[in-house]
């Protein structure tokens, strides 16, 4: 019997009593270990097992695995090293037994990858997770399990790093903790091996920062890594550790932010993105990530080259200027100087700030009042219009693309817009939309009626075969309609008519505007050169391509099977036609219908099933023949055969645009029904008519819909349109000039049911850390005040009015105001030499003379505007704290006589007064104040308007007009200030520069401006956080500024007690005044007001 | 007539008359309709435009008249010009005293000079005169044809030639500048608007001296021009603009830098709308 099966027999039976398998395992490992240690040893290690199996209640299971692992271990660690190991694992089981298990386990894994010295070092950090509670014990036993994965990737020292982290969520959260610590091995795995260290000190910094995140990194970090260019991951993650060492919670966020925006650029720019980054890092570790993050919006404006002026513009904010806050503004795009510098460099062109000037380009061509709008605007119609990237027209407005990038150069660009324009004036200009039906052109005769004649009849004589009896046609809505309706294949003439149009507006413009022929030519041959392959077209499309192709002055372009020549010489002899002076869109039409014969014959099939059908360049034969409408005798061809394709128009070049003569005649049409038709088809159209168009016409693009959603699709057009044409014509713009809107019955009864109208204004905010405004960062909404009742007016009138009286007699005084000359007085305080003289003569010559010689100067007219502005915030809801009433028995408190009965009548007197009086808050004072002051103006007859404000963020600065400057006072402006109630915050600066705004608009010679607040300005999103009271107080301080800069004479009255301390500063030298006693605002405000104005 | 050192002529101004035939293309009637009304002593307003002819064909027709009456141009009936501002007064019209050593002497007006010769008084931009001033014409313009002079007490009869025509702008009417009725209600009314493209064209070309392309470039503009008033200009560009700009390149000065000088500068200083203009002239003119 061998020693190991002694001690086997030995301790089996105890064996026994921890656990079935016990036994085995130790006889088994005996077994193999005998071989290698001496008696003595084996007994030794057999012992140090069954102690570590003692040791506690489940320790046996430890010593199951010390069993286990002995004969593996033994290799590595010799019989010296054992006993080290069997120590180690006895004093982890001091601890835990669970967790000396999992070290003893993980012990032969571990050992392929540490020296057996490093062995003490490995067991004492997980000995350190263990603080002995079960979470904790579980998460050092979960250690031991996953280090020979996490070894793998990483040497022990970086595994230490990473459990001080773990270590570190402990304090947070057990959970989090092992969750990290859990998934490590995989994350690590999949982190390259040079990014590793990087990325565990960014996960060190992140977990210093905000714990929180940890799970967040570890989770979606390697996935972020994964789109970072390999080699410049590291130095991503260094910055990334570097900025949140600075920005503290803001580091994982704005990492994960700049991660996802390096992803989206080219993987070779991610070096000089970081580059740069790491730059800016060391001055302001949050503007190098806000860089990052507007990278890719950079690069859609600009070019590599410009994006680094760009760049360095911040820089030098950074570094030169030493304005982080005012570099982290530029790079997150908050800023002016960053807007201003990449509209400068950008070769784009946004629509936006060209708007203006194409509209009155397009007005002073036309002639007509159209408005200039983004495309965008006319697909949300849902009209039939779906392309929000090129120019068009619905026949009263330019539709444009919200920007133009066509070429790198901006004057090229803006050339682009211009084209645009041109083209779609050009449409109305020379009658695109005027098609009138059966009328001969200028060089083609009209043939259309007679082929209505002729279908007609085909129609009748087929009818007349099958037997049925023939039913009349819809009449077509239309004269464009009723043209379309005569051709089987509505697409290809739509198509047809499309390239024969534009091709006659073209030569219409370039024969007018000999200024712009040469951008039309750059942009054709622009458009030429881009023209889809006409190899994989069907022949029928190629033909139509082929056209467009020649209309875009670029016949060499031109790919024909020689076959097939005459075809298309006879085609582009007609198009030839629609250039000549003179065309119409009649020609147009006779033109399109004659190809269209021609187009028809030729089957859709595609080049390569023609047998000897190459595409071949046929330049010489088609750029020599005569404008000259097609024989109608070219038909002896053979035609090639083969599988039909779908026909499919070519795309429209961009300048070009959407093309659709039946949708604008239509809405042209329900236009002037709507207006009373005193056209002379004025008949009403059927509901049945206009489905029939729609659903026939080929403008719209009706493939995706199925039979059933094709109703709906239709009907919903149908309102659409029917809702257009009672939309007024026209540019809006010019109606801001008139004087009323037209009287379409909008009778006050109306009015309440109209939704509420509400114009908005974009105006930029001062941003005191950047030093620089954000652009177009608050968007105020102007919309005309709710109406209440005339009570509250009449009843303050009533109240008041002894106060009423003495400020409308003291207004009445200061009339009088600027100096007006008065000539020929016989008194006054400056003698005029020519009359004085004519005076003499007259006298000499002694006819009657008139010693009216005498010159004066009068105070006459006032010339003074003046807008109040009223704070509507919510906290002018509070009620006014009124000294405490208390009983002062009549005149004085001396005089209380104690008898009870005078203070139950005090009393009573009192409750009664409560009873009809509700408590009166702040804006109850506003709306007094601004009666007595209505009054006074009134008398004094200076101009001026009512405002309040109110709102909710930086979107929705509420803005709402009481009295306008230029209205007269009115019943309604009384029903208005009734309704002047509490809404939301007080966002200051916005509506004190729509104020100057509209006091710009305004044209006198003193202006003033008054606020009436109740605290101080503040509102979502007014600062940088919610407490920070700064930002708003320096932007209102800027915008009232804004306002002495624009001749304005601000002020400021606020019942803020405490508001000395901002006012102060916002007011700086600003006249302001802190109405203490609230209850007398009222009496106060005019009194300030005939100071102001008198100044 | 005096001719002065410095080869000025010096002439005074009932003598004034119009020897050369001006430049003036009829647009409408209105040669005929003011032919008549000097026959039949009707007074005559012309409303229109700035530089939309008026003065011109006022001249244009005091040469005509004189032709067809057949007189020689010396003793033709001459051309009165008065253009009229805030600060006319009746005097300044009608004749005033003037001291001449210890002697006073008096001195006809205008409007006198006009009455006494028989000629065509042409009062300019009349809403620009003082109320009280324009009264003074009422006897003037009906059937007795009498100037009163206040201050010599004396009745001026008017001889025969003398016509009385005014011209106004209703452009820029406002409450403040418009013709009373009384005044108005005293004169058949010859409406001048710019002429049409073709007729403009040949106007530019007769007047500045360019080639027919040019002048028809220019008279495209113009009517481009035209259609932004009230949409960003008070008023459109004037026929005499047009000749400037016209000058100015039949002079050798490129056609996009004259149109800038002359019309598009001259026109407004709103940037915005210059720009506008600066593109459509920049689309015409290549």
């Amino acid at each position: 019997m061998t020693r190991a099966a002694d001690l086997s027999l030995e301790f089996a039976d105890e064996l026994r009593g921890f656990g079935a398998s016990l036994p085995e395992d130790f006889a088994a490992a005996a077994t193999a270990l005998e071989p290698r240690l001496s008696e003595a040893r084996l007994e030794d290690w057999a012992r140090a097992g069954m102690e570590l199996a003692h040791a506690s209640l489940r320790s046996w299971e430890a010593a199951a695995e010390y069993f286990r692992a002995s004969p593996v271990v033994i290799d590595r660690l010799g019989e010296a090293g054992m006993t080290g190991w069997v120590r180690l694992a006895s004093d982890l089981s001091q601890k835990s037994s669970l967790m000396a298990a999992a070290f003893l386990k993980s012990t032969p894994a571990v050992l392929d990858l540490l020296p057996p010295a490093e062995l003490e070092a490995w067991s004492q950090q997980g000995e350190r997770l263990c603080r002995g509670n079960w979470k904790s014990i579980a998460l050092s036993a979960l250690y031991f399990q996953v280090s020979p994965e996490l070894l793998k990737s990483m040497p022990l020292p970086s595994v230490n790093r990473l459990i001080d982290i773990i270590d570190q969520l402990t304090e947070r959260s057990y959970e989090l903790a092992t969750n990290c610590l859990e998934s490590s091995p995989a994350i690590f795995a999949a982190v390259a091996p040079a990014d590793r260290e990087p990325f565990l000190n960014f996960a060190r910094a992140v977990t210093r920062a905000s714990w929180a995140d940890t799970r967040l990194y570890f989770e979606r970090g390697p996935k972020m890594l994964a789109a970072i260019a390999p080699e410049r991951r590291t130095a991503f993650l260094d910055l990334a550790a570097r900025v949140t060492l600075d920005v503290g919670r803001q580091g994982f966020p704005l990492f994960a932010d700049a991660a996802q925006s390096l992803a989206t650029m080219p993987p070779e720019t991610h070096g000089d993105l970081l580059a740069f980054s790491s730059r800016l890092a060391a001055g302001s570790p949050g503007a190098a990530m806000e860089y990052l993050k507007s990278a890719p919006f950079i690069r859609t404006r600009l070019t590599p080259e410009q994006m680094v002026r760009w760049s360095d513009m911040g820089a030098q904010i950074l570094e030169a200027e030493h304005n982080p806050e005012g570099a982290e503004a530029y790079f997150r795009l908050e800023s002016q100087r960053a807007e201003e510098m990449l509209a400068a460099l950008s070769a784009r062109v946004e629509l936006q700030s060209v708007n203006g000037l194409l509209r009155m380009y397009a007005k002073a061509l036309s002639g007509e009042s159209v408005a200039v709008m983004s495309s965008e605007n006319l697909v949300d119609r849902n009209i039939g219009w779906v392309t929000s990237s090129g120019p068009t027209t619905e026949g009263t407005s330019i539709y444009l693309p919200p920007f133009v990038a066509t070429f790198e150069d901006r004057e090229e660009n803006f050339q682009v817009y211009k084209v645009f324009t041109t083209h779609q004036t050009g449409r109305m200009e020379f009658g695109s939309f005027a098609y009138v039906f059966d009328a001969p052109g200028e060089h083609a005769p009209a043939k259309a009626g007679e082929r209505e004649a002729r279908i007609a009849a085909e129609r009748v004589a087929r009818d007349a075969i099958a037997g049925v009896e023939s039913k009349p046609a819809v009449e077509a809505a239309t004269p464009m309609q009723r043209f379309f309706n005569l051709f089987a294949e509505r697409p290809l003439i739509l198509g047809i008519f499309t390239v024969i149009e534009d091709t006659r507006v073209d030569a219409m413009t370039a024969r007018e505007y000999g200024g712009i022929r040469r951008s039309l030519r750059h942009l054709q041959s622009h458009e030429a050169q881009h023209r889809p392959a006409i190899e994989t077209m069907g022949l029928r499309q190629a033909y139509v391509e082929n056209l467009l192709r020649a209309s875009l002055g670029a016949p060499e372009e031109v790919r024909w099977p020689r076959s097939m020549q005459q075809y298309m010489t006879e085609g582009l002899a007609a198009l030839k036609l629609a250039e000549l002076e003179g065309a119409t869109v009649q020609d147009s039409a006779e033109i399109a219908a004659a190809i269209y014969d021609i187009a028809v014959r030729i089957p859709n099939v595609s080049e390569s099933s023609e047998a000897d059908g190459k595409f071949d360049t046929l330049a010489e034969e088609f750029t020599s023949m005569a404008p000259a409408m097609p024989s109608g005798e070219s038909g002896d061809v053979e035609m090639p055969q083969g599988d039909e394709m779908d026909f499919e128009n070519p795309p429209q070049p961009e300048f070009r645009g959407d093309f659709k003569p039946e949708l604008v005649q239509l809405l042209s049409r329900m236009k002037q029904m709507q207006e009373g038709g005193d056209s002379e088809d004025g008949e009403a159209l059927t509901k049945e008519q206009l489905m029939e168009l729609l659903q026939n016409s080929a403008e719209l693009d009706l493939d995706d819909f199925s039979q059933d959603e094709l109703e709906n699709q239709l009907g919903m057009f149908l309102d659409n349109l029917e809702k257009e044409a009672n939309a007024p014509t026209g540019d809006p713009e010019d109606d801001a000039n008139g004087n009323a809107l037209p009287d379409g019955g909008k009778g006050d009864a109306d009015e309440a049911d109209l939704p509420v109208q509400i114009d908005w204004f974009y105006y930029d905010e001062w941003d005191f850390r950047a030093s620089d405004y954000r652009p177009r960062w608050a968007r105020v909404g102007e919309r005309i005040s709710q109406e209440g009742g005339s009570d509250f007016y009449e009843e303050t009138l009533r109240r008041y009015h002894g106060l009423v009286m003495e400020t409308r007699r003291q207004f009445e005084m200061m009339r009088p105001e600027s100096f007006k000359k008065y000539k020929r007085l016989e008194d006054g305080d400056e003698l005029d030499l020519d009359l004085a003289i004519e005076f003499q003569i007259d006298k000499r010559a002694g006819i009657g003379p008139q010693a009216r010689i005498y010159n004066r100067r009068n105070k006459i007219e006032r010339d003074v505007a003046v807008a109040f502005l009223l704070d509507m915030s919510a906290s002018t809801d509070e009620e006014i704290e009124k000294p405490r009433q208390r009983f002062d028995g009549g005149d004085d408190d001396k005089d209380f006589t104690g008898d009870p009965r005078q203070y139950f009548q005090w009393l009573a007197a009192r409750r009664a007064r409560n009873n009809t009086e509700p408590p009166k808050r702040i804006i109850d004072l506003e709306k007094e104040s601004t009666v007595l002051i209505v009054e006074a103006l009134e008398a004094i007859g200076d101009s001026y308007g009512i405002y309040g404000f109110s709102g909710y963020g930086r979107d929705n600065v509420e803005f709402h007009v009481i009295k306008d400057l230029d209205e007269q006072m009115s019943e309604r402006v009384k029903h208005r200030i009734d309704k002047i109630e509490p809404i939301r915050s007080t966002r200051m600066g916005p509506a004190i520069r729509h104020t100057i705004h509209k006091l710009d608009e305004f044209a006198a010679k003193v202006k003033i401006l008054i606020l009436v607040s109740d605290g101080r300005p503040q509102d979502h999103g007014y600062g940088r956080d919610r407490t920070e009271k700064e930002y708003a107080v320096h932007d209102t301080k800027q915008a009232l500024l804004e306002a002495k800069h624009s001749g304005i004479t601000p002020f400021l009255i606020t019942v803020d007690r405490e508001g000395h301390d901002y006012l102060k500063q916002m007011c700086d030298d600003i006249g302001y005044e802190v109405v203490d006693e609230i209850e007398s605002l009222p009496r106060r405000l005019p009194t300030l007001y005939r100071h102001l104005a008198a100044d | 007539m005096t001719t002065g050192a410095a080869g000025f002529q010096q002439i005074a101004v009932e003598d004034f008359r119009i020897t050369e035939e001006p430049f003036y293309l009829p647009i409408n009637d209105e040669v005929e309709l003011f032919e008549t009304a000097y026959r039949d002593k009707i007074p005559v307003l012309l409303k229109g435009p700035t530089g939309a002819g008026k003065t011109r064909f006022v001249e244009y027709m005091s040469w005509r008249l004189h032709n067809r009456e057949g007189r020689g141009h010396e003793e033709g009936v001459p051309l009165i010009t008065v253009a009229c501002h805030e600060d006319l007064t009746a005097s300044d019209l009608v004749g005033r005293y003037l001291l001449e050593g210890d002697a006073t002497k008096w001195i006809d007006g205008p409007i006198a000079r006009a009455v006494k010769n028989g000629a065509i008084c042409y009062l300019d931009e009349i809403v620009e005169a003082r109320k009280d001033t324009t009264v003074l014409i009422h006897p003037l313009t009906d059937y007795r044809r009498l100037l009163p002079v206040e201050k010599r007490g004396e009745l001026l009869e008017a001889a025969d030639g003398f016509l009385l025509v005014m011209s106004y702008n209703p452009g820029y009417q406002s409450a403040l500048k418009d013709l009373k009725h009384s005044t108005r209600q005293r004169f058949i009314a010859i409406e001048f608007t710019y002429p049409p493209r073709d007729q403009e064209a040949v106007i530019i070309e007769r007047e500045s001296g360019c080639t027919a392309d040019a002048a028809m470039e220019l008279a495209k503009l113009a009517e481009k021009v035209r259609n932004l008033k009230e949409h960003g200009l008070g008023e459109g560009v004037s026929t005499r603009l047009l000749v400037y700009a016209g000058k100015l390149i039949a002079a050798g000065i490129a056609p996009r830098r004259a149109c800038q000088v002359a019309i598009v500068w001259a026109l407004t200083d709103d940037l915005e709308v210059q720009r506008s203009i600066e593109e459509v002239v920049a689309s015409i003119f290549e």
